[in-house]
Formats: structure tokens, sequence, C-alpha cells
């Protein structure tokens, strides 16, 4: 079983789309079975109606998308009752995007909501890598606050066409509750060294569509060397283990 | 003829690295990439003083498969302009390559701008790192580009994860300016770019042998650019800039 670990869906008012139909269109492309499905950033910043609209997706798709609820910690307090109200509609995940929402992950204004995901057992996932808002140590921060609950990285948490993102991503990974997704890494030595040093099971693959493309993003793990164990897990094994996938 | 315009050779034990020419050929044949364009990841002078002798050993190692290009430190100006005339005219580099990030020094300063300009003088030219961070973005570069209309500029990345509508932008301005492909995540920039500035300003290369030649081959292949566009980025633009055109 093959699952993209994030695509976005709806019209971003950041100028990225993708709607449902067209993501399992890409994802019949690629052979990918299942993917785990997150809204965009709304124009207006409501993010109930698309919440909504990624649950409906996914009740509609066959059991091809797994929603994600994705919450503005600005918000306060209602971003909690949100993300309890999404879980409660359908949503599997909670799903943070300090860039577009302008947050730092570290803020302990996020803290609340990454606590309210490990009570409900749901898993994080956040938008990383990005100056500022989830550098690798922000990240890894964060992910001190629930020890227990899997914490997943996009992007190999970092973002740096220098390569200098990757020692603080592995300092992250020291957190044996965060786990990386492939997106956009373009050092196939880090993503080899992740799955030689901490191990296959906190890899994913992930092909962030719209951002990124799905077919490259794809080939990031086909190409790489890894066993045929190990590649199972991060194609798809690793995603269904922490979001409850039945295979 | 696949030509990978960006690898890297390096021996720096105190750092951990240490690629080798044999690990570059090895994901070249793997890739089906005939020839390369070889460099350090330090420059010189600094951490790895070895660093010129490194390259042209692999170069004679490899005859028809490694060029070397030589990595520069633009502060240090006159040992930098005399190692790379010794580079280009007795040890046959086909380049020169400037790393803003790792030299602290401004694409648009006197130091970097006097060193480019003398690598246009001897026929080569000059990459740069140029992504995201401070100093290396395609405005930082487009100064030079702009003060050295007769040399010939590469921007490695084509601008990184959030620069590459810029690098294209000021492709589009600056004649002098050619686009290489690798790292960037975007397939579809690639097609852009040939649209927009001309199949024969756009260079495939990989940074490898850390990021992988086969998986930055295949962002070409993506980006569908037709039979003979593709034969120029692929291979047939590089033939020109490190001077094996017949």
């Amino acid at each position: 079983m093959i699952v993209d670990g994030l695509v976005y869906l709806g019209i971003s008012h950041f100028g990225y789309e993708l709607d449902a139909a067209s993501a399992i269109t890409g994802m019949d492309g690629v052979g990918t079975d299942i993917a785990i499905a997150v809204p965009v950033h709304p124009t207006g910043a409501d993010f109930g109606p698309v919440n909504d609209a990624v649950i409906a997706a996914a009740e509609g798709s066959a059991g091809r998308l797994i929603p994600l609820a994705r919450v503005d910690p600005w918000d306060g307090e209602a971003a909690v009752l949100e993300l309890r109200r999404a879980v409660l509609a359908g949503a599997r995940g909670l799903f943070l995007h300090p860039s577009e929402e302008h947050f730092r992950i570290n803020d302990l204004r996020v803290r609340p909501i990454v606590e309210c995901a490990a009570e409900l057992g749901i898993p994080v996932t956040v938008s990383a890598g990005f100056h500022l808002f989830a550098e690798g140590l922000q990240l890894g921060h964060a992910a001190e606050w629930t020890p227990d609950n899997a914490f997943v990285l996009t992007n190999g948490g970092q973002f740096n066409i220098s390569g200098l993102g990757q020692f603080d991503a592995e300092l992250a990974l020291l957190n044996p509750n965060v786990h990386v997704q492939t997106s956009g890494i373009y050092r196939e030595d880090f993503l080899e060294r992740v799955v030689a040093t901490f191990g296959p099971e906190r890899l994913i693959f992930a092909s962030a569509a719209p951002m990124f493309e799905m077919t490259y993003e794809r080939k990031r793990v086909d190409l790489a060397h890894f066993s045929d164990i190990e590649r199972e897990l991060i194609l798809g094994g690793n995603s269904a283990r922490i979001f409850g996938i039945e295979k | 003829m696949i030509i990978d315009m960006h690898m890297h050779i390096e021996e720096v034990p105190s750092l951990g690295w240490k690629m080798s020419a044999d690990d570059c050929i090895r994901a070249m044949d793997a890739a089906g990439v005939d020839r390369a364009a070889v460099m350090t990841l330090t420059d010189l002078p600094g951490l790895n003083p070895a660093g010129l002798e490194l390259i042209a050993d692999a170069c004679a190692s490899h005859p028809d498969r490694l060029y070397g290009f030589i990595r520069l430190h633009p502060a240090h100006l006159q040992l930098s302009k005399d190692l790379l005339r010794q580079a280009t005219t007795d040890l046959g580099f086909k380049g020169l390559k400037l790393h803003p990030v790792s030299t602290l020094q401004h694409p648009g300063a006197p130091p970097t701008i006097e060193l480019v300009r003398l690598a246009g003088e001897l026929g080569v030219p000059t990459l740069f790192h140029c992504g995201d961070e401070p100093m290396s973005t395609p405005l930082s570069i487009a100064k030079t580009a702009a003060a050295c209309p007769d040399s010939i500029i590469i921007l490695g990345h084509m601008g990184g994860y959030f620069h590459v509508d810029e690098a294209l932008e000021v492709a589009e301005r600056y004649p002098n300016i050619v686009l290489e492909t690798s790292a960037m995540p975007y397939p579809e920039k690639i097609r852009t770019a040939v649209e927009r500035i001309g199949a024969e300003r756009v260079i495939f290369g990989s940074d490898g042998p850390v990021s992988s030649p086969s998986l930055e081959r295949q962002k070409v292949v993506i980006a569908a650019l037709g039979e003979t566009a593709a034969a120029l980025v692929m291979g047939g633009n590089a033939e020109a800039l490190l001077g094996l055109a017949a």
C-alpha cells in the first residue's frame, strides 16, 4: 500500500490549489493508494469551513483520502475547540502550518493545541523548515511537549539549498516521536542517513502536492538506496501505522 | 552527450566530508551521465589547502569524464586571481565556483566582481551558489551580472526553494546569466525557464554525488522540454561552456 503523507486540498489564499478529484487522478498516475489530506489556508482565514470541506472530500473518496484538521494558534482557545470539533466530524490528525499562519511552532500559544491532539490520540503534522517559524530545533522543542505522540515534519524538517538545515533536523530527530517526510529534500544522503541512523520507521514519503510535483517526489524514494523492507515502510507502512490506516 | 555541470569532490576529515572522484563516477554511471564539472565544497585558500590538487588529480584520473571548476575566496583577491590563472591556464580547469554563503563575500562587492571579470577574460564561466540565503539570492548575483557583462554567470540551483521566480527575472534582464537546474524541486520551472530565456541558457546539474544525478535527471525528463531543447539542456550547452564543442 502506497500512502502519500501530505496533499493540500482547496483554493489557497497564497495562490495554489488542488481539488479532491485532481488529487486522486494524480495519485492514480503515480500508483498512490491513499493520501493524507489537509486544508489550504483559506482567504478570510476561517478554518472551520475548509476543515469540513476536506472531511467531506475524504468521506466521498472511498477511503483514498485521510483528512487532518488545520487550525490557527492565533485563534487561541477557539483553535482548540475547532480541533475537537473537526476530530468529532472525522479528522484523523492535526495539521499546523507555522509559515502560512505566521506563528513560531514552539511559541507557548501552540502548546495547548499540540497537547489537545495528544489527548485525542491523533498525530501532529507540521509544515516544516521555514526560517523564523519552523526551524529544525524549534520543531524539536515543540515535539518535546508531547513525547508519546507522533510529530511529523514535512520537508525533512528543513528547507535549505546549501544543505545547512539537515544538522538541526537530525537533532530534532533525537526526539523519538519525530518523523520526517521526504517532500522537497534534494539531499539523497540525508534521506538515507535518517534511515541508517534513526531507523526506517522515521521516514515518510510525501509529495506535498500541489506545492511539489507528485511524480518527481515519488522518485526521491524510488531512486534512493533503501532495502525493500525499508522502502515499504517509507512508502506506506509508516503512515499506515501513524494514521491508523488498515492495510 | 549528458553533462552534469555541478558535482562535488572533497576531503575534509575535520568536517566529516569525504566524497571522491570515484563516488562521482559511480553516480554518473548509474544516471547515464557522460561528463561532469567537479569542484570542492570548501573555498581556496581555506580549510582544504590541497583543494586545487584534489580536483586536478580527479580530472587527470578520469580524462574525458571530469572537468575542474576552482572554488575560490574573493576576499583573498590576489591569491585567488593567481590560483584562477594557474588553474585555467596550466591545469585545464574549465570554470570558477563561488559560494557567497561560505565566503561571506557579497556578489556585488569589488573583490567578487574583479574575480568574475578575470574569469571572463580567461574564457571560463563562473558558477554561483544561488539560493535562498542572504548574499546568494538572484538579485544579489544580478549585481555581478550587471558589472561583468562579458563574463558568463551560472546561477546554480536557479534560486533554490523560494527564489526561482527571481532567478527567471534576472536571467531575462541579463543575457550573460545561465540557469542550472540542481536541487531546486520544481520540474515545471525548468520548462518555464526554457520558454522565457531559451533552451540555450539552461543547463543540467545535480549537486551530486550527495544528491542523486539519477533523480535530478528525472526532473528534466518530467519537465518535458521536447527533444531539441532537452538535448541542449542536458549537454549541448555544457559542451560549449566547457569548450568541448567541435
